[in-house]
């Protein structure tokens, strides 16, 4: 008796034990994508954020600018909330854990790279001061990936900074997105035997990226790179993401 | 050496004790030297002595070298192309132009004279022009290099020292919005008929006009001498000089080869004064040289060998022509091979400042 009922509940339990080792599996992985995705978000808002203040950035007649560090955390604030609904300074709750502990971090690497242009920004009777959302994006990810085991880096087929230059997986990615419809969601693909997590955000060029990136193509724009004669619309790069599951 | 200088000379004998016991210690050569400074009523024949006999005694080359890192103050203000503004690349805020090519010189030339081991990063100081003078004299920079000229009166300070020219013939050029302005000195060039004398056209030509220089400058030394019957403005920048509209401004002063930059690069609607047969008129001859103290003689040898040898080579003429003749944007050229510099070295909130009548005029 004993014995069918040890029969009856084994396969039982190995299933059980199957299924919630799948989902305790799973549950990271998910977290390490929403995290992705949140980040990629938050560097998007950033980039936005100095893309708005351009008029100003770049107006010769006024010194301080008033474009402070925390003038630009505020806005990245209330851009963050209007595009996810969350409150990363007051109410976090929705987050995952591992966005709690990156996202902080990735919006202080922001507010980092406002304080080190001040004396650029607040300069008077300058005009372009090449402070833009690419260069503001370079520097971003770059002081957040110093400081943390995520790396973060935008890149692009074309690029004007060899820095930003896509490494294969990125290459072959890219020259997909780039034939087809646009789309608002991260790509992401586990890799390494399902270690390393790798996102991929698209960047679609926006009106006032053609100022420096529309046509002519060819023609040297105001930072003195040629344009790439891009369109509205059209993939202008994108932010990559790699997040180890076993660094953390 | 001489007798009245002993005090100064047994200190120096000291700072050599302080950083190079050990050579000196196990020598032994050095307490007979001081011994025999005592007796010896002039010590600067032991200072002399012990340099001769230890020339690698600790020296402003041997203190950049060990400490890595050549200290270089260079003009907040914009003197383009010599400097540009610092713009935001994304390697961070960076400041080009033909003198920060010059610094990249310097710090190489320094990097293989210290053993090409490690480089010697140059720390770039951007500093008010004039007080560019006072943070040399006090110590806190190694060298300046500023498009800055020391065969003008009254432009050198007691207490510095001018290289060799890296930058050749230039000179003091004005620039001017109404085109009665140029009639007015060319009515004056013609009235000399083939026998040209530049300041006394200049003088009858600008009198009663009011002429902008920015403070500090050779062109500014030189309005306060020469021009003495024009209303005279001291500017903080060329920026200022150039956006003051009360009072009116009808000639600004500066180097000649900055606003023929600027006038084709930034305010088209200034004009360079010419010559009557439209050749480049400059007031006076300068010639650009870097700066340092009076007592860094071995930093000298070493920036006028360095100069003499980029002279030579054609170095400097190519980089003349990079910077003066070549079409190129400035924030390209920043990005790629433009210098960090210490932010927290910059005048707070800095701006190009103001413009006020000059003293006594």
């Amino acid at each position: 008796m004993k014995f069918r009922v040890l029969l009856l509940i084994s396969p039982s339990l190995v299933f059980f034990l199957t299924w919630s080792s799948i989902s305790w599996a799973q549950a990271p992985r998910e977290e390490i994508e929403n995290t992705a995705q949140h980040l990629a978000t938050l560097l998007n808002v950033g980039r936005l954020i100095v893309q708005r203040n351009q008029a100003l950035i770049n107006d010769p007649r006024i010194g301080n600018k008033g474009f402070t560090p925390e003038v630009f955390e505020q806005q990245v604030l209330d851009e963050f909330i209007r595009e996810t609904h969350i409150d990363l300074k007051h109410d976090s709750s929705q987050l995952p854990s591992l966005a709690k502990e990156l996202l902080p971090v990735l919006l202080e690497s922001s507010k980092e790279v406002v304080a080190d242009a001040q004396l650029v920004i607040n300069q008077r009777g300058i005009g372009y001061k090449n402070f833009v959302p690419a260069t503001f994006g370079s520097q971003a990810a770059r002081k957040f990936s110093n400081r943390s085991y995520v790396k973060i880096k935008q890149t692009t087929l074309n690029p004007r900074n060899l820095k930003n230059t896509p490494d294969a997986y990125e290459e072959n990615l890219l020259k997909r997105l780039a034939t087809k419809p646009a789309i608002d969601t991260s790509i992401t693909e586990w890799i390494d035997n399902g270690t390393t997590l790798r996102a991929v955000t698209p960047i679609y060029y926006s009106q006032d990226c053609l100022v420096c990136h529309g046509d002519p193509k060819g023609i040297l724009d105001i930072s003195g790179y040629p344009r790439e004669g891009a369109k509205e619309g059209e993939l202008a790069g994108a932010i990559s993401i790699r997040i180890p599951v076993n660094k953390r | 050496m001489i007798v009245g200088k002993s005090g100064i000379c047994i200190r120096s004998i000291m700072r050599m004790l302080q950083h190079c016991p050990k050579e000196y210690g196990s020598q032994g050569i050095v307490p007979f030297l001081i011994a025999l400074g005592i007796f010896l009523q002039g010590c600067g024949l032991v200072f002399d002595a012990v340099e001769w006999v230890h020339p690698l005694a600790r020296h402003e080359l041997s203190a950049i070298c060990s400490k890595g890192q050549v200290r270089v103050g260079i003009s907040v203000e914009p003197f383009r192309p010599f400097v540009f503004p610092a713009v935001y690349t994304d390697e961070g805020v960076r400041v080009t132009g033909l003198d920060v090519e010059l610094i990249r010189e310097v710090a190489d030339a320094l990097t293989t004279y210290c053993g090409g081991q490690t480089p010697i990063v140059p720390t770039l100081h951007l500093t008010r022009f004039h007080d560019l003078f006072l943070e040399m004299i006090e110590g806190k920079l190694d060298m300046f290099v500023s498009s800055n000229g020391g065969n003008i009166p009254g432009a050198r300070p007691a207490g510095l020292w001018y290289s060799i020219p890296y930058f050749h013939n230039d000179g003091i050029g004005a620039i001017i919005q109404n085109p009665e302005v140029a009639e007015r000195v060319r009515a004056q060039f013609r009235k000399q008929a083939g026998n040209p004398d530049t300041l006394a056209a200049i003088q009858a030509g600008l009198s009663g006009l009011t002429v902008a220089a920015q403070k500090g400058t050779t062109s500014s030394l030189y309005a306060e001498a020469n021009l003495l019957n024009v209303r005279l403005l001291i500017c903080d920048s060329l920026p200022a000089s150039v956006e003051t509209k009360d009072p009116h401004i009808d000639v600004i002063l500066s180097k000649h080869s900055i606003l023929d930059y600027v006038t084709n690069h930034v305010w088209p609607d200034w004009h360079l004064l010419t010559r009557n047969d439209g050749a480049p008129l400059l007031l006076t001859q300068e010639n650009f040289s870097v700066v340092t103290v009076e007592e860094n003689r071995r930093l000298q040898w070493f920036l006028n060998n360095l100069l003499y040898r980029l002279d030579e080579t054609g170095r400097l003429e190519r980089m003349r022509r990079r910077w003066l003749e070549e079409d190129y944007a400035p924030t390209r050229r920043a990005a790629t091979e433009g210098l960090p510099f210490e932010v927290s070295k910059v005048p707070d909130h800095y701006d190009q400042g103001q413009c006020r009548f000059a003293a006594g005029r």
